[in-house]
Parts: C-alpha cells; sequence; structure tokens
C-alpha cells in the first residue's frame, strides 16, 4: 500500500496531467496539502515510485524560465492509479465512524444518527 | 557567479547528470537564492545515500569484507615483501642462479599469487556488492591500514609494504565497477589455485 507522502504526489501528478515535472508537483503539493515539500523527500519519491512502476519520468524541454534546463516530466501510469485508488477506498473506510469524520453538510454521522 | 552559487554547482556535480539538470532548473524557476538551494540539493544528496544504506550489500561490503578483509592483507603483504631480504641472503650464501630461482619458485610466487588472488577477490567482491557506497567501503579498508601503517616499525621494511594489496584490491574493484563477472568454473578454479599454493 501506497504511503502518505506517495499518495500525496500521485494525486498531484494525476492533477497536473501533461504539466507534470518536478517544480510544478513540488507547488501543488505546497499549496493543496498546506505542507513544505523539500527537493529531497520529492525526487527520492518520485524515483521510489517509479521503480514500482507506479510512475513514468522522462527528460522534457528546456525553458528560459529554468535557466535552460530541461525538466524532469512524470505522468501516472495505470498502475499507479489503481494504487492511489486502492489508498483511498482504504482509507474512506477505515475513516467512517471516526470522530473527526463530519458529513457532506457539516454534522458529524454518529452525532446525526443519534 | 558568486561563491555560493559556486558552492550550489558544486554541491549539485553529486547529482546524476539527469537528476541535476532537473534539479538546477526547479531551483530556477523557484527563485530560491543560493542557501536555500544549497540545502535543497545537500539534502537530495544525503536522502540518496541515505536510500543506498537501506540494502544489507553496503553494510556487509563494507563491515563485513573491506573492514576485517584488511587485516590478513596487510599480513600477506608484508609476508611478500618478507621474502626479498631472505631472497637476497640466499642468493649470496648459496650458488646465485640456482638458489634465487628455486627460492623464487617455492617462496615468493605461492606468496604472490595468494595475495593478488585474495586481493583481486576482495576488491571484486566489495565492488560488485555495492559499487555506489564504494567511497565507505574504501574508508573502512582504509581505517585500518592508517593505523597500522602509524605504528608500524621494521627496520628492513617499509611502512608502505603493508600497502602492497592495495594494487590487486583495486584491479578487483575496477573490473567489477565495469561489470566483469567471473563465471563458477573460474571461480572454483582460483580458489582451489590458491589454497594450492597456501598448502
Amino acid at each position: 500500500m501506497l504511503g502518505e507522502f506517495e499518495y500525496i504526489l500521485i494525486t498531484a501528478a494525476a492533477g497536473l496531467g501533461n504539466e507534470a515535472y518536478g517544480a510544478a508537483i513540488r507547488d501543488e503539493i505546497e499549496t493543496l496539502a498546506g505542507r513544505k515539500c523539500s527537493i529531497g523527500a520529492l525526487y527520492t519519491t518520485i524515483d521510489r515510485l517509479e521503480a514500482k512502476g507506479l510512475l513514468r519520468t522522462w527528460l522534457g524541454d528546456a525553458t528560459a524560465e529554468r535557466g535552460g534546463r530541461a525538466k524532469r516530466m512524470v505522468e501516472v501510469t495505470p498502475e499507479g492509479m489503481q494504487a492511489a485508488k486502492d489508498f483511498y477506498d482504504t482509507v474512506t473506510r477505515i475513516s467512517r465512524g471516526a470522530s473527526w469524520v463530519t458529513s457532506r453538510s457539516g454534522a458529524n454521522p454518529k452525532e446525526t444518527l443519534s | 557567479m558568486s561563491l555560493s552559487w559556486i558552492c550550489v554547482d558544486a554541491a549539485s556535480r553529486l547529482l546524476t547528470q539527469e537528476e541535476r539538470e532537473a534539479v538546477l532548473g526547479d531551483l530556477a524557476e523557484a527563485n530560491e537564492n543560493a542557501g536555500e538551494a544549497l540545502l535543497s540539493i545537500l539534502g537530495l544528496v544525503v536522502r540518496r545515500e541515505a536510500e543506498h544504506w537501506k540494502s544489507w550489500r553496503p553494510w556487509v561490503a563494507a563491515f563485513g569484507l573491506a573492514l576485517p578483509a584488511s587485516f590478513p592483507l596487510m599480513g600477506l603483504s608484508v609476508s611478500v615483501c618478507w621474502v626479498f631480504p631472505k631472497m637476497l641472503e640466499a642468493t649470496h650464501s648459496m650458488q646465485p642462479q640456482t638458489s634465487l630461482v628455486l627460492f623464487s619458485f617455492w617462496h615468493l610466487i605461492p606468496e604472490l599469487l595468494m595475495l593478488t588472488g585474495f586481493a583481486f577477490t576482495g576488491g571484486f567482491l566489495v565492488g560488485s556488492l555495492s559499487r555506489r557506497t564504494l567511497w565507505a567501503s574504501a574508508l573502512a579498508c582504509l581505517g585500518p591500514c592508517l593505523y597500522c601503517f602509524a605504528h608500524f616499525r621494521t627496520e628492513s621494511l617499509s611502512g608502505l609494504s603493508l600497502l602492497l594489496f592495495l594494487a590487486p584490491a583495486l584491479w578487483g574493484v575496477r573490473e567489477a565497477v565495469r561489470g566483469k563477472r567471473i563465471g563458477s568454473r573460474t571461480a572454483i578454479g582460483m580458489a582451489v589455485g590458491w589454497l594450492r599454493c597456501r598448502l
């Protein structure tokens, strides 16, 4: 099963689609998850996920704003999407009934039942 | 380029070419200052190194092979070097030509073969087990070497005689890093040959 940061990274990369590369994924994680993402954590996780076959990476085009350096493009493989879906389903399933889980209306389902 | 960016550039050379390209590009795009960039790169390098050490291979290569093998290999090196003064002594006391050939054959050649064989095999194993942590294996081997070198006191031999094994050991490491493989027949043949030399 995926780790929490692996799930966040796959979700961010999948959301960016064709624009998923190192710096963009890092921005996305920092914006959406609200947590600092170091380059070390990002690239070692990308490597680990690629070794597991959940991501595919290749060197993309260089741009002027990057000082003429190439981007490391990232694509989530079907296996990666399945692993993320499994993680999400598991977290959703085991979270049912937890006191911090609220319904869409904002009310706690346990309190609503009682 | 300022000194701090020269440091960033130097640190980035610890990464592979492709990764260096991507990481420096990301840092430029994020407009990070030199201090942050340096910390980011060093953080990545440390994480990369830590990933290697999750496997058993670098531990065995450094602390199971390089470190303990350095002691007998230094012993063998000194033993080979001891043969030379003995050989000179023998050539003076006996008939020069005959004694030299005989002495070389019975003492020097087997010792040399054994030293070369053990050192090459040790280097080859260390290189095959974990080529990415060779620096750690080298340190594990050099530690005892430097200690013994500093404490080696013999009139007829230089402390450098302890390090004779380094040449065949480095040769073995080089062959392993180049991806050479030793077949089982060759390995068994070498092992039997060395044991025969010893006996």
